[in-house]
């Protein structure tokens, strides 16, 4: 058997307790100051990496427990991007935000939470980054002549964050594109920013997709099929989708367009309390193989983990691995 | 002493005045101390339900967790029940049972003391919804004849027909983008005689017929109910469209755990006047303290004796009976009829008695399930600093285990009396009154809100405009993203 048969990974974020949440809303309401909110940021970043090391996880993130949401994070960190602080009361809540004028390139600070990452585990780390479609679609475009050019513009300046990332050590890197299933009309263009993006990154970068997890509930139903042959032009490595909550019959689309991506198959269903079976997990794992061979599949959760309690995220974390490792048995013998 | 006048009606000050006049009357001459005295709160309200749980003046006294009696006390007054010529009598004597150790033993008390939430009379309401057939034989009317306006609401054809325009706008929405799902499912959950589904499939089927979009054999109609009984009397109802509807018994306060199979699902879900009706605690907020309301049910010593006459049960057993008959049914009084009679009587006897049971802090509070800690935070940073309101625990519950059906773009649509914002508990008393043999409680919207900001949604409350001088609203979810 091969060491990186069926790799197990999260997706990006974990579980957030509701006293973090109740901790970044007194944060906006100027009840706890900025150093006590970093301190608590990287305690619990450390646990959520203790909790992905136990659950045998082998690729794993800070659990983006230092962001309020997907946008919000990147959002005040572009030059360029005016974020109106008064504009939210609860950190889950997007800002209000709009681009005036060009974007100019700067540090985003991802490489700093890459190095706290690494810092603290053996494990393969992985950043995730929301992607220049996603981000385009929640901040007002105040300067650009269009959405595309917003995204091209966007993709440019975070193209070098994501080759600072490389630099850094960051071998595992994934974009996050959940809207391209809101807005499947874009992707010929989004597909495009996605290219700037990640154009001479010396790492391997996975292509995120899903169908929403705002408040642990869906955006949007339909199939992946919208995402083909346009997907196929996408210079990513993996192709990270749902498919745990929604049954596993899109997965042979991979064969289908005979997709020049590893899959990250999404086993975990993110938006529901009721823990999986390592059964469970073994023949979802099972049924996808029978469509793409093993060794071009690595095993994920659906999404992030953030709506979970600690403990069923744990928990869940806990059956991917071990429906995993039933799998991997069953191929190693 | 403190004065809440807790009614803003014009036309309603020279009862309170009057009102005023006696209770201070009876304060000078009740002689109680000054610490008791400083310590009194007095409450004029005008209770919207003409039947409703008080006797016209009523004491509450405020105690610790274990009993030990604190100095805090409410006088409250029922302007509407109260008569003019008894509220100085009825006030003296409230004032005095503030003096005394003991309660009055000679009521009889159905239940003991207990959170609002677990009261007797939310079995009560149960029996009614279970037997609604039996009861209404009884009154010789149905029960929708109790209701204000002598009709629910959730039958106005002018509502039902914007709501339905409504939903057909959204259907040709998704199929304009290629997301409408083969099967189509709206939902109602609490279906009264069923006229509302009836209204509602009738203009939709009109409606797609007329614009030729053929939508409606693709709808997928749940009617969805606790009670068998209301279940098939909708389902006759709605005879004409009996391959488009299914009815479904379940638990109000979780359809998830009936309809799970459908998360995500439905694009349409509505409800008339069932919060209203679901369990519910109250809180009360004096000098900064949290206090839980906790009742006991009982019946005055006069009705239970005349009730006890009547049915030839020995008064001490007037309990028992009571719990026998929410347990089994009115069958167990000599006949159905008989027992429905028993039924009714008691109900209409039945009055609450409160107290204030003293919390720690927040955190003791109960807080519903799907919200947490911090959301009564920030419910009790927007309300006045005196103030007693509703933890809608029903019906968020309720609330929090539908939203999680809804389809991406579906929304929930609740018609019921809600009191929109924090800061309305100051204009008036909002406590439960009778409706027929049921219980109807106004439903904290501001609560109802964080919880739905929590699961992703925006709720928006509308009054209801179709019928003029209704106290109802409509509250409909939009996607907060």
């Amino acid at each position: 058997m091969k060491a990186s048969l069926l790799t197990t990974a999260v997706v990006g974020s974990y579980s957030v307790p509701a006293w973090l949440e109740r901790a970044k809303n007194d944060f906006l309401a100027r009840r706890l100051t900025r150093h006590d909110l970093d301190e608590i940021h990287d305690t619990v970043v450390k646990a959520a990496i203790k909790d992905q090391e136990a659950a045998g996880v082998d690729v794993l993130t800070d659990g983006e427990l230092r962001r309020d949401n997907m946008v919000d994070y990147f959002a005040e960190r572009l030059p360029g991007v005016e974020v109106y602080h008064a504009s939210k009361k609860s950190a889950y809540d997007f800002y209000e935000s709009v681009v005036r004028s060009r974007l100019a390139t700067a540090s985003l600070g991802l490489v700093g939470d890459f190095r706290f990452l690494r810092r603290f585990t053996d494990r393969v780390p992985k950043v995730s980054i929301t992607g220049p479609h996603t981000l385009v679609k929640r901040m007002r475009n105040g300067y650009y002549p269009n959405e595309e050019a917003f995204a091209m513009d966007l993709a440019r300046v975070m193209n070098g964050e994501l080759r600072e990332l490389a630099k850094a050590g960051a071998t595992e890197l994934q974009i996050d594109e959940p809207y391209y299933s809101g807005f499947p009309e874009d992707l010929p263009w989004a597909i495009r920013a996605l290219n700037v993006l990640v154009e001479g990154v010396g790492a391997r970068v996975g292509l995120h997709v899903c169908y929403g997890n705002r408040y642990g509930k869906p955006s949007w139903e339909g199939t992946y099929r919208y995402l083909f042959p346009a997907v196929l032009e996408a210079r990513v490595q993996q192709l990270t989708l749902e498919f745990a909550r929604r049954g596993e019959d899109d997965v042979a689309l991979f064969g289908e367009f005979a997709a020049p991506f590893t899959l990250g198959l999404g086993i975990i269903d993110v938006k529901t309390h009721e823990v999986e079976t390592a059964e469970v997990v073994a023949e979802r794992i099972r049924q996808a193989i029978k469509l793409v061979p093993a060794d071009r599949v690595s095993v994920n959760p659906d999404c992030g983990l953030m709506h979970l309690p600690r403990d069923v995220a744990f928990a869940k974390l806990v059956a991917m691995v071990e429906g995993t490792a039933i799998v991997r048995r069953e191929l190693g013998g | 002493m403190i004065v809440h006048v807790n009614q803003f009606e014009r036309g309603r000050a020279a009862p309170s005045g009057e009102a005023l006049a006696c209770v201070l009357d009876a304060v000078e001459e009740s002689g109680l101390d000054s610490r008791t005295l400083a310590s009194l709160r007095v409450h004029l309200d005008w209770i919207q339900y003409r039947a409703n749980f008080r006797d016209p003046v009523t004491v509450r006294r405020a105690t610790e967790r274990d009993g030990q009696l604190l100095a805090l006390a409410e006088l409250a007054v029922d302007l509407r029940q109260a008569a003019a010529h008894a509220i100085r009598d009825d006030v003296s004597a409230a004032l005095a049972a503030i003096g005394a150790e003991a309660a009055d033993d000679r009521r009889v008390f159905l239940d003991d003391w207990a959170p609002l939430r677990d009261s007797i009379i939310w079995r009560f309401n149960r029996l009614f919804w279970q037997r609604l057939g039996d009861w209404e034989k009884a009154t010789g009317r149905g029960f929708e004849h109790a209701l204000p306006s002598g009709r629910s609401d959730a039958n106005h054809p002018d509502a039902v027909a914007d709501a339905v325009a409504e939903f057909w706008t959204l259907l040709r929405e998704l199929e304009k983008r290629g997301q409408l799902p083969a099967e189509v499912f709206a939902m109602e959950i609490g279906v009264g005689t069923g006229g509302r589904a009836a209204l509602w499939l009738d203009r939709f089927q009109a409606l797609d017929e007329e614009r030729g979009t053929g939508y409606y054999p693709r709808v997928r109609f749940l009617l969805c109910d606790y009670s068998l009984p209301t279940l098939d009397r909708a389902l006759e109802t709605v005879g004409r469209h009996r391959d488009a509807v299914s009815m479904i018994a379940m638990d109000a306060l979780n359809p998830l755990k009936a309809l799970a199979f459908l998360r995500y699902k439905i694009l349409y879900i509505h409800l008339t006047n069932v919060y209203d009706n679901l369990p519910t605690d109250e809180l009360v907020r004096r000098d900064g303290r949290l206090y839980l309301v906790e009742a006991r049910a009982y019946v005055s010593p006069a009705n239970a004796a005349g009730i006890a006459r009547e049915f030839g049960i020995a008064p001490d057993a007037l309990r028992a009976t009571v719990d026998r008959v929410l347990e089994v049914g009115p069958d167990v009084v000599e006949d159905r009829a008989r027992g429905t009679t028993f039924w009714r009587a008691v109900w209409d006897a039945l009055r609450l008695e409160e107290r204030l049971v003293a919390l720690a802090d927040v955190a003791e509070a109960p807080v519903p399930p799907g919200l947490h800690q911090g959301h009564l935070e920030a419910l009790l940073d927007a309300a006045p600093d005196d103030v007693r309101f509703q933890l809608s625990r029903g019906a968020a519950e309720s609330f929090v285990n539908t939203l999680p059906l809804l389809h991406p773009r579906g929304y929930l649509q609740v018609q019921d009396i809600f009191v929109t914002s924090m800061d309305e508990y100051r204009q008036g008393f909002r406590g439960p009154g009778k409706l027929d043999g049921s219980v109807v409680n106004w439903v904290n919207g501001a609560l109802l809100a964080a919880a739905a900001a929590r699961a992703g949604y925006d709720v928006h409350v509308a009054p209801f405009h179709y019928r003029p001088g209704s106290r109802t609203s409509i509250l409909y979810t939009t996607q907060r993203d």
